[in-house]
């Protein structure tokens, strides 16, 4: 990446033109081994750099015809092949050419296979021509990468599919001497699937009613209760959001307001409860305004291409365009493909098969819309008479979009050739241009016709990107584990078949999301313990739980956190969508706006207490109780957010004001539940945790109320006081913040 | 950093980090090592607490950062950059080959020499303007950078772009950086403190001390001078001491049968420790600001006891407090909010900095005296400068004030590892934009990180499919300021 060592480079291209003058081209014999050692090793070491796209020095070692016509520095001269300067230079180590201080001399055995061929007469396949992207290496994915292979057929094994998931898990578990944990008691198991797909706790009495259901299908009408349940859309919404960069300004300068960016995240919590398929999701975000049936709502959808930051007053307003444009590029591709097109802006990717056309193929669907620098009141987006709406969505501006074309290293002053637009490469099969839009189009179609070819059921990525996402949201870790990069530098798949099967079932099911959330909480797996009770030795072999050998225990997110102590305190506001609230913050977190009064003002506290799916989030001022637990950054597509634990956190729940009133009004509501004290500790615990206190866990606590008490530390009123100290130190424990 | 990827294409730190650990567990082992506790078991703290300290890459002087963010973009021909030049054009207009973005579309005024006049300082000769003249005393411990130069003529892109790099918000700051490659040597306080102008925080807000794409624990903590630095240190009024310490107890006891429940629960393991931790932190942390302890001279020379210069001062002051306590980096503003509110000077530079610059001068020569006097200037080092300079002209006839310009402006370092009594570079005759020895914010950071004891080609973070670094594909070490 750094700029080209220009001498050494001069150099070297000489120094191969020497040699590659005696070269014969062959249509026999040698076939085999320029395939087996010779092929990996150019494009593994050379082609990086000398290939046809954008050859280092002129010199593109792709084809025998360009290797001989040489670099920009002349024709080449007989030398004597064993006394070639090339291959001196390349066993003295100066090229390839270090990288971040870090050689990249070729191993000896690389030397010798290089020295045998030249020295055999360099013999080349007639015709061959070499692709950076023709195979994977230790270096690089190429097009024969597993996230790029057609998504395999299930085969049928089991009579559910819930079956079918665990039986994949067995056999991996099986294979190596692991057995499964036993299942998770009733109460685990609810508290979790509620979490999972709500995103609130369950009550004691709801797991009450679970524990005493004896019906064989008790666990399955919880499950489709949940599924139905109008918090589904609002908790799969928020993962949603983190991948959409989801806030509501546009950063920088003014940090203005994105008007109607809410009704965004309305549409993404309807289309969830609705269970609207995957592909028309999908469809509806890129080119809500380009299908035949466009209505405000699939407008609003498009709204996905305006989340990002805005800058209303860029250095350079044409390079900025550029800018935007990978946002729009990045976010689609992160969110909808899990490949990183994004590192293509400057040069071909580095470990994927995507080369530099490939980013620009994408980014030419965004480039016929209002990217560039317009008036400051549409906020970088079409003024609602293009629109249609007054909504925040995008549409184009002409149906026959200026040229965009590729730039060397991603400098706007060296445009090279015009690129087309289309899709991705990567799979040969499914490649394709797109076409020009019909004359009566407003529009130029592009983006519809990328939203077309991401859902096409031949994409080897859709269906296994979203598949692994809602494996990653109910377990914890996806299948992928690196669920925003299928590429070379992610991790491959723990289970390629599950993710297969869960990924043609999802087609096969017409995109619906809902059977696949079923199929998944309705497995064994998804139903066992965390505790297992050979954790010691299991987790010598696998800390990480690839084998799903257990469930992993997991921290509530902000969220989570956030609207469970709401439905403690009894005092969460159910009520759905429209603009969002802003939470109350405190002074001291406020200095951090420029201007402190104006730029920020709380909403009453009865507005407050709503879901935090619908808190309004300011890209100039992080909500300091969601940020310290990890809430995602909203610059960029977030499909798995970090889990931190570290003090701050402790300090937050401990001593932040509204922690403390949340568990004054549970306090409250368990003082309203009887006048008994042992009474009122159990009801403690089945307020905040769903069950009942252990008899340590109630003699400890009325131990706690009574020397509390007795200390005068709680004051006048100390009964409330006293269980407002007992709430909140439940709200504490880790039983409270982690689901087994 | 510079580890051997996981197959996940992550660090071993990044893996581990997400692998649940978390880090309070060992980051306690480890603290409670620090305290003598411990001392037989072999804990391996380096790799689960972010902020626990790590090796540099080489060997250096410094060890705190102290960045003295001069917020609003001060004018460099008024204060570091002498241009006897601009004299001799003065009244004229700016020579139309000077290509310039005009920010904000403001009036082009003529030529205009500095308001204040010039004077050699120290030994070394340095030209420094009288607004301070405090600082000119200690002008040869400073190496001042007439060379800089930014990407943005904007506050919020220019100010994010000093903070982080880019003119792109989304990115881990200078100090995320620092303290994700280096740690913290304290961890009863933040590692990356940030202090603001009273008057409001900077164009752009948060962005600024960010982490971006990195975890949440490198980025920097908004530290208030006086009474709570940090947010929800301390419970509301109503809780006392005993009843938080009852409840710790209580809460120990709880996670404990918990833990008992779920053999091999690290993660539970190091919540439970945080709390401890924290605990810990509200002890530590209101000592860090309580300024009972320093002497009236002390307080005298930091100017607390002046109005104009008390509100710097005490920050200054509190940031030696804290290099005290190993804080690894600091960041002090002066000026907050809008236009005059910071080092904005449209109106009249003279008025404006006469302002900022007399609130500022004696509270940061107090510090570079202070430090040298206990032997942490070395070991510290200073950062002084905006988000961007001014221009060479004014903004019209009755306008005495100055348009942005990020082609060129002044910054300087001075303590760890800084060869004191430089210059480096030159901006062009009339100070308009930087021509010798040009020195880009990446080049910059770059010379913090080398002065922090790290190469800024291997500082890297893995995010996103990609090796990110604070200075991108660019940067290069100014070696000629190095002691």
């Amino acid at each position: 990446m750094f700029p080209p060592q220009r001498q050494l480079q001069l150099q070297i291209e000489r120094l191969l033109c020497f040699c590659i003058f005696a070269l014969a081209q062959t249509t026999y014999a040698f076939e085999s081994d320029f395939e087996r050692d010779v092929a990996p090793l150019l494009v593994m070491r050379c082609l990086e750099c000398h290939n046809a796209v954008d050859p280092s020095g002129g010199l593109d070692l792709s084809t025998y015809s360009s290797m001989v016509r040489g670099g920009e520095s002349g024709s080449p001269i007989a030398i004597e092949l064993e006394s070639s300067l090339l291959l001196q230079r390349v066993m003295h180590a100066e090229m390839p050419p270090e990288k971040n201080g870090k050689s990249q001399a070729l191993s000896s055995d690389e030397q010798s296979l290089l020295r045998e061929w030249i020295k055999s007469g360099a013999k080349w396949p007639n015709g061959r021509v070499l692709d950076p992207y023709e195979r994977t290496t230790t270096k690089r994915a190429g097009r024969d990468w597993w996230a790029w292979q057609p998504i395999a057929p299930p085969v049928a094994t089991a009579a559910t599919t819930s079956e079918s998931i665990d039986s994949r898990i067995r056999d991996s578990l099986t294979a190596h001497n692991l057995l499964p944990a036993p299942p998770a008691d009733r109460r685990t198991l609810l508290r979790r699937l509620s979490f999972d797909l709500i995103g609130l706790p369950p009550t004691a009495e709801d797991v009450a009613a679970f524990e005493q259901d004896a019906a064989p299908d008790a666990y399955e009408k919880i499950v489709d209760q949940l599924l139905a349940s109008k918090h589904f859309g609002e908790r799969w919404a928020r993962h949603w959001l983190d991948l959409s960069r989801f806030a509501e300004t546009n950063g920088y300068e003014r940090d203005e307001v994105k008007p109607h960016a809410w009704r965004y995240r309305d549409w993404v919590i309807e289309a969830m409860n609705a269970d609207m398929p995957y592909d028309q999701f999908v469809i509806e975000q890129l080119a809500g305004d380009e299908i035949p049936n466009r209505s405000q709502s699939s407008v609003i959808a498009t709204g996905f291409l305006r989340l990002g930051t805005w800058d209303d007053e860029p250095n350079d307003p044409s390079e900025y365009q550029y800018d935007r444009l990978e946002d729009m590029v990045h976010t689609t591709t992160t969110a909808f493909l899990a490949m990183t097109v994004k590192c293509a802006r400057c040069h071909d990717h580095k470990f994927d098969a995507i080369p530099q056309t490939d980013y620009y193929r994408i980014a030419s669907s965004f480039w016929g819309g209002p990217i560039g620098q317009r008036n400051r009141e549409w906020n970088g987006g079409p003024s609602k008479e293009e629109l249609g709406f007054d909504v925040l969505g995008w549409t184009d501006l002409t149906n026959a979009p200026p040229e965009l074309r590729l730039l060397v290293k991603g400098d706007i002053h060296r445009p090279l050739q015009v690129v087309a637009p289309g899709a991705l490469t990567g799979s040969p099969e499914i490649a394709r241009s797109f076409d020009a839009p019909p004359s009566d189009s407003k529009t130029s179609t592009r983006r519809l016709q990328l939203a077309r070819w991401i859902v096409d059921k031949r994409n080897p990525l859709t269906a296994r990107v979203v598949a692994n996402r809602l494996w990653q949201h109910h377990f914890g870790e996806g299948l992928v584990r690196t669920p925003d990069n299928f590429g070379f530098l992610g991790s491959p798949p723990t289970h390629p078949e599950l993710l297969d099967l869960l990924a043609s079932e999802l087609m096969a099911g017409e995109w619906r999301l809902k059977r696949i959330h079923k199929m998944i909480v309705m497995s064994k797996t998804y139903c066992q313990s965390s505790i297992h009770p050979s954790a010691k030795s299991y987790t010598e072999f696998d800390a990480a739980n690839r084998y799903w050998w257990r469930a992993e225990r997991r921290r509530l997110d902000a969220e989570q956190l956030r609207d469970s102590l709401l439905v403690c305190s009894g005092r969460l506001d159910r009520s759905m969508g429209g603009p969002s609230f802003k939470a109350p913050i405190s002074e001291e977190a406020l200095e951090g706006l420029s201007r402190k009064g104006e730029a920020y003002k709380a909403s009453p506290a009865d507005e407050s207490r709503r879901r935090g799916v619908y808190m309004f989030s300011k890209r100039s001022l992080a909500v300091p109780m969601m940020a310290v637990f990890d809430s995602c950054d909203t610059t960029a597509p977030t499909g798995k957010r970090d889990v931190s634990t570290v003090a701050p956190q402790a300090l937050t729940l401990l001593n932040n004001e509204w922690v403390h009133g949340e568990s004054h009004a549970t306090a409250a509501r368990v003082l309203a539940s009887s006048s008994d004290q042992e009474q009122r500790v159990s009801a403690a615990w089945r307020m905040l945790l769903s069950r009942d206190p252990s008899d340590r866990e109630r003699l400890a606590a009325i131990d706690f109320i009574s020397r509390l008490q007795a200390s005068g530390s709680v004051g006048d009123n100390s009964d409330l006081r006293a269980f407002a100290a007992l709430c909140h130190t439940i709200v504490n424990t880790n039983e409270f913040i982690y689901l087994d | 950093m510079n580890e051997r990827l996981f197959p996940c294409g992550q660090t071993r730190r990044q893996a581990l980090w997400q692998m649940g650990g978390g880090f309070a567990g060992l980051a306690l082992a480890s603290l409670l090592d620090q305290d003598g506790f411990f001392t037989k078991h072999a804990v391996a703290s380096d790799t689960t607490n972010p902020l626990s300290p790590k090796p540099a890459h080489f060997p250096c002087k410094a060890k705190s950062c102290i960045f003295l963010m001069m917020n609003g973009g001060p004018s460099h021909v008024d204060t570091w950059d002498y241009k006897p030049e601009l004299q001799k054009h003065a009244g004229k207009a700016m020579p139309t080959d000077k290509k310039f973005i005009n920010s904000g579309g403001r009036a082009v005024g003529m030529l205009s020499p500095a308001v204040r006049p010039f004077r050699p300082g120290g030994e070394s000769g340095t030209m420094v303007s009288d607004f301070f003249p405090r600082i000119r005393e200690h002008v040869d411990k400073l190496a001042v950078i007439r060379s800089c130069y930014t990407d943005t003529h904007a506050h919020g892109s220019a100010s994010v772009q000093m903070n982080t790099g880019k003119p792109i918000i989304g990115r881990p700051s200078l100090g995320s950086w620092v303290t994700y490659g280096l740690g913290s040597e304290n961890q009863n306080l933040p590692g990356y403190v940030v202090m603001l102008d009273k008057r409001g925080g900077p164009i752009g807000g948060q962005p600024n001390w960010s982490s971006g794409f990195a975890p949440a624990s490198f980025q920097g903590t908004l530290f208030r001078p006086q009474g709570n630095p940090i947010l929800d240190l301390t419970s509301p009024g109503s809780i006392s001491r005993t009843q938080q310490r009852e409840q710790l107890d209580l809460l120990a006891k709880f996670n404990q049968e918990h833990l008992e429940m779920r053999p091999g629960g690290t993660e539970l393991a190091s919540r439970a420790a945080s709390y401890e931790l924290a605990f810990r932190m509200q002890a530590e942390t209101p000592d860090a600001v309580d300024l009972s302890g320093e002497t009236a001279s002390t307080l005298s020379e930091y100017g607390l006891d002046d109005p104009k210069t008390s509100e710097f001062g005490r920050n200054c002051l509190i940031a030696r407090r804290l290099v005290e306590r190993g804080v690894r980096f600091i960041q002090l503003y002066s000026g907050g909010g809008h236009l005059e509110e910071t080092w904005d000077a449209h109106e009249s530079v003279e008025k404006n900095h006469g302002r900022h610059a007399g609130e500022t001068d004696q509270p940061i020569a107090a510090l570079l005296a202070d430090l040298q006097q206990r032997g942490l200037l070395d070991s510290t080092l200073i950062v002084w400068g905006g988000e961007f300079g001014r221009m060479p002209f004014t903004e019209g006839v009755d306008k005495p004030g100055r348009n942005h310009n990020p082609y060129g402006f002044s910054m300087w370092l001075a303590g760890g590892g800084v060869k004191g009594g430089v210059t480096y570079g030159e901006t062009d005759e009339l100070g308009f934009a930087a021509e010798t020895n040009k020195v880009h914010v990446h080049d910059l950071h770059a010379t913090i990180l080398h002065l922090m004891g790290m190469d800024h080609t291997r500082l890297t973070y893995f995010h996103q499919g990609r090796d990110e670094r604070l200075t991108d594909v660019y940067g290069h070490v100014v070696k000629d300021i190095l002691a």
